[in-house]
């Protein structure tokens, strides 16, 4: 008995010095805080298809979704950092704390429980009006919105939602007023502008994609630094002359924060390489999105950045709506 | 005409090739499983499928997701015939009278009603989806806000009219379904209602515990609450076949369901559900035996299983003709094709024909191999019942913690199926109706949401919903009916709830 239980004690002891020596030692699970089938898990399963050839040990993708991402999000918070429990995040994991905080929530976590992997894709929203709207350009919006003082509306994917975020930006640069028309996900908020419900709605590129071909949504401009490849002709607001009017749903890969320093850098190295891998870069042109890497310490730069402005956004929104 | 049967041969040439066939062979027996389980529905199961089918070819992923989707639609009803516990939450309302057909030994003709009233409601969905997408699915897109909370509205209108048993009872139990509903954070502002700080009462809750917990798990508690030990059935193989009165009185409930169903499933938003309801309603009420309902009626399993599976059909119109997802289980399938660079819009049928006509004809194969798969297993469902329920049961609670835990692998979800099994106990002891509370709870966000939204969208202006035509008459109707269930609390003595023996009790 006692030998077994010695045995037991050694056997024990020498996979802990194993698992020490060598990560990964044993299968890792990416975090995905949305149902299967959205830009989250769309973005997840070629990274960890791509993440297991190069590491020699499966990366399994678990949905746990809840609660607009916070419950997934709050899982890897407080999971054992020791990197085998990873999440790939929206850049709604930012948000969330901070409506948290407005609402006098009990938060479901704090920022600083995260340590960033790597930035692994941005898109920018763009700005599509129905036809039926009397508007070709950005400028005919403007212009119509200033004459007509909170009578357009517009569907988002939920209140501080990543559809509601830019339109905020873009009504703030503006001090436009327009009636927003809260939904519950990306999809709906589509369908209510196809409808005619709404007026107009800030879309994922590849989800409008078939919708403004088909001429039933009217690009009018970009939230992107640059013109997106797949909508050439549509202006970005930063020509149009809206500085600060910069919005992307991105995805990047986080860890929680107590991650030992040599098992982060395998996992930095690991993204590195999964980026240029040929598959993943070729499921990511298949759903139109744009890989868009930066290695830990620009996107920890570049996360506070996008967090920090994206909490004033929601204290600001948050003030109107009270004050109404 | 013409050219739609060219396309259709060109889809049957798609559909009939060995591999495609396969996978809707597959698909359709994956579906049948995950409907049985308790709390696995098709969502779950499409959903868990999704990531297998990315390193396929778009065609076959289409049509093996949605041989899961409406094999499932198929396989919820075993359990709720058999058990009393819906394998789906579309399967609650067969709960009542399949359950209580099995207690009376006739659950062979309810899984063979059940099974053919699926397969003819699933046919004349593709048929439909086939002649009318286009059509259809721009009246579809015509259901904005205010055209759903109308149609919610007429949901409730239509549950205090039907209701059986005493309507202070049935309204109660709907009022605590609404109460229920309001749990989780108010998708307009963002304050989280009555979450009690648990992360993951922010999205409410959900419908497949609540369901299973206080249907199921109920039943199972009864049953080990029983003096005398319940018997063991043993049901000959000349009792699984439906008589020919049974088959008569599901004839009309089956088409009524299908076309209910059809129509309720093309609207966007995740009222599917209440197609199994309406339809239960719309029965207990064209009968001429109401008293039958909750004793056993095969009408009670025909109208809503037809109606849950045309719903299902239904759903791929706008999916397909729009390119749009109406709920949570197209935007799962839309996913699948979108990976494979095949992105949605309402040029989807021009630009793939080959996806959308073998899709179709995959469907028609698809309800023929599920008609195949399962009347033949009636014979082996029934005969689970002569498993001792010291045995039986134990096995059937755990599948339903595994199965609730398994949809989005939330403990909590757990717990809340466990409380609500002990809240149905109790309430069942008390003889309360517990179909209410599921349709109260399914109703209660969709409907808070999309008044809102519709006041959102006309800055607080009631009178967008007399606008709107298709919402004024839904609206209108729905009065019409409220007035008549209130009818007999003015005029007393004039009860035809009464005449029709409805509210003994």
């Amino acid at each position: 008995m006692i030998r077994s239980i010695l045995a037991a004690g050694v056997l024990l002891a020498s996979t802990g010095a194993f698992a020490q020596g060598a990560f990964p030692a044993r299968p890792i699970t990416m975090i995905v805080a949305f149902p299967p089938g959205g830009v989250a898990d769309i973005t997840a399963r070629p990274t960890a298809a791509a993440m297991e050839k190069i590491l020699k040990q499966p990366v399994s993708v678990t949905n746990r979704p809840g609660a607009a991402g916070a419950v997934g999000n709050a899982a890897v918070a407080n999971a054992k950092p020791d990197g085998y429990t990873i999440l790939m995040a929206l850049s709604s994991i930012s948000v969330i704390p901070a409506a948290d905080e407005l609402f006098n929530r009990r938060p479901a976590y704090a920022l600083d429980q995260f340590a960033p992997i790597a930035l692994i894709s941005a898109d920018p929203t763009i700005l599509v009006s129905h036809p039926s709207l009397p508007v070709k350009t950005l400028k005919d919006l403007v212009a119509l919105a200033r004459a007509r003082p909170g009578e357009l509306s517009y569907s988002s994917s939920g209140v501080y939602g990543a559809l509601h975020m830019p339109m905020e930006i873009f009504m703030h640069a503006t001090k436009l007023k327009m009636r927003h028309v809260p939904t519950t996900g990306g999809g709906p908020a589509i369908n209510a502008i196809l409808g005619g419900h709404v007026a107009l709605t800030a879309g994922g590129p590849a989800a409008i994609s078939g919708h403004v071909k088909a001429g039933k949504m009217r690009p009018l401009a970009s939230w992107g630094a640059t013109r997106h490849a797949s909508y050439p002709n549509v202006p970005t607001f930063m020509e149009m002359g809206y500085k600060n009017v910069e919005y992307y749903i991105w995805a990047g890969m986080f860890a929680p924060k107590a991650t030992p320093d040599a098992v982060m850098k395998v996992l930095r190295d690991t993204a590195r390489k999964t980026v240029a891998d040929p598959d993943f870069r070729k499921a990511m042109a298949a759903v139109d999105s744009l890989v868009q890497y930066k290695d830990a310490p620009e996107f920890q730069q570049y996360w506070m950045a996008d967090a920090k402005r994206l909490a004033g956004l929601v204290r600001i929104v948050g003030k109107v709506e009270a004050k109404k | 005409m013409a050219e739609t049967f060219q396309n259709l041969l060109l889809g049957f040439s798609v559909a009939l090739q060995p591999s495609i066939l396969v996978y809707a062979f597959v698909g359709c027996l994956i579906g049948t499983l995950v409907g049985m389980m308790p709390g696995l529905g098709p969502l779950a199961g499409i959903s868990l499928l999704l990531p297998a089918t990315f390193g396929l070819n778009p065609i076959i992923a289409i049509v093996l997701l949605a041989g899961v989707y409406y094999g499932a639609m198929y396989g919820g009803s075993t359990t709720s015939i058999l058990l009393r516990i819906p394998g789906e939450a579309a399967s609650v309302m067969t709960c009542v009278d399949g359950y209580a057909m099995t207690q009376r030994g006739r659950a062979g003709p309810a899984l063979a009603i059940a099974a053919i009233g699926s397969f003819v409601a699933g046919t004349l969905g593709v048929i439909g989806l086939m002649l009318l997408a286009p059509t259809l699915a721009e009246f579809a897109l015509r259901f904005g806000p205010p055209e759903y909370t109308a149609l919610l509205l007429m949901g409730l209108f239509i549950l205090a009219y039907m209701s059986g048993g005493s309507m202070l009872k049935t309204l109660a139990m709907a009022a605590l379904g609404l109460m229920l509903g309001m749990i989780g954070i108010d998708v307009m502002s963002g304050y989280t209602r009555f979450s009690l700080g648990i992360v993951e009462l922010g999205d409410g809750v959900g419908i497949v515990p609540v369901a299973v917990g206080l249907f199921g798990v109920s039943e199972i508690l009864l049953a080990a609450g029983a003096t005398a030990a319940l018997p063991v059935q043993r049901p000959k193989l000349r009792e699984l076949i439906p008589s020919r009165e049974e088959f008569r009185l599901s004839a009309g409930p089956i088409a009524r369901g299908s076309l209910l169903g059809f129509m309720i499933g093309i609207i966007p938003g995740s009222a599917h559900i209440i197609s199994s309801f309406v339809s239960y309603g719309i029965e207990r009420r064209l009968s001429k035996h109401p008293e039958r309902f909750g004793q056993g009626a095969i009408e009670g399993v025909a109208g809503p299983e037809s109606a849950n599976n045309a719903a299902a059909t239904g759903a791929f119109v706008p999916m397909m003709a729009l390119g749009i997802p109406t709920s949570p289980v197209t935007a799962v399938m839309i996913a699948a094709i979108m990976v494979h660079g095949i992105l949605p819009g309402p040029m989807l049928i021009q630009q793939q024909p080959e996806l959308f006509w073998g899709f179709v004809a995959s469907m028609y194969v698809g309800n023929v191999v599920l008609l195949i798969l399962n009347l033949p297993m009636v014979g082996l469902f029934v005969n689970l019942l002569r498993i001792p329920y010291a045995y039986l049961y134990p096995c059937i609670l755990c599948f339903c913690i595994l199965g609730t835990y398994s949809v989005s692998n939330s403990l909590v979800d757990v717990w809340i199926l466990l409380v609500m099994g002990g809240l149905g106990y109790v309430l069942r002891k008390l003889g309360y109706d517990l179909a209410p509370v599921a349709l109260g709870l399914v109703l209660a966000p969709m409907l808070e949401l999309s008044l809102r939204q519709s006041l959102a969208m006309s800055a607080g202006d009631y009178g967008i919903f007399l606008d709107r035509p298709i919402a004024t008459t839904m609206l209108a109707l729905g009065v019409v009916l409220f007035l008549f269930a209130l009818k007999p609390l003015v005029f007393k003595g004039k009860d035809w709830r009464d005449q029709v023996g409805l509210e003994k009790q």
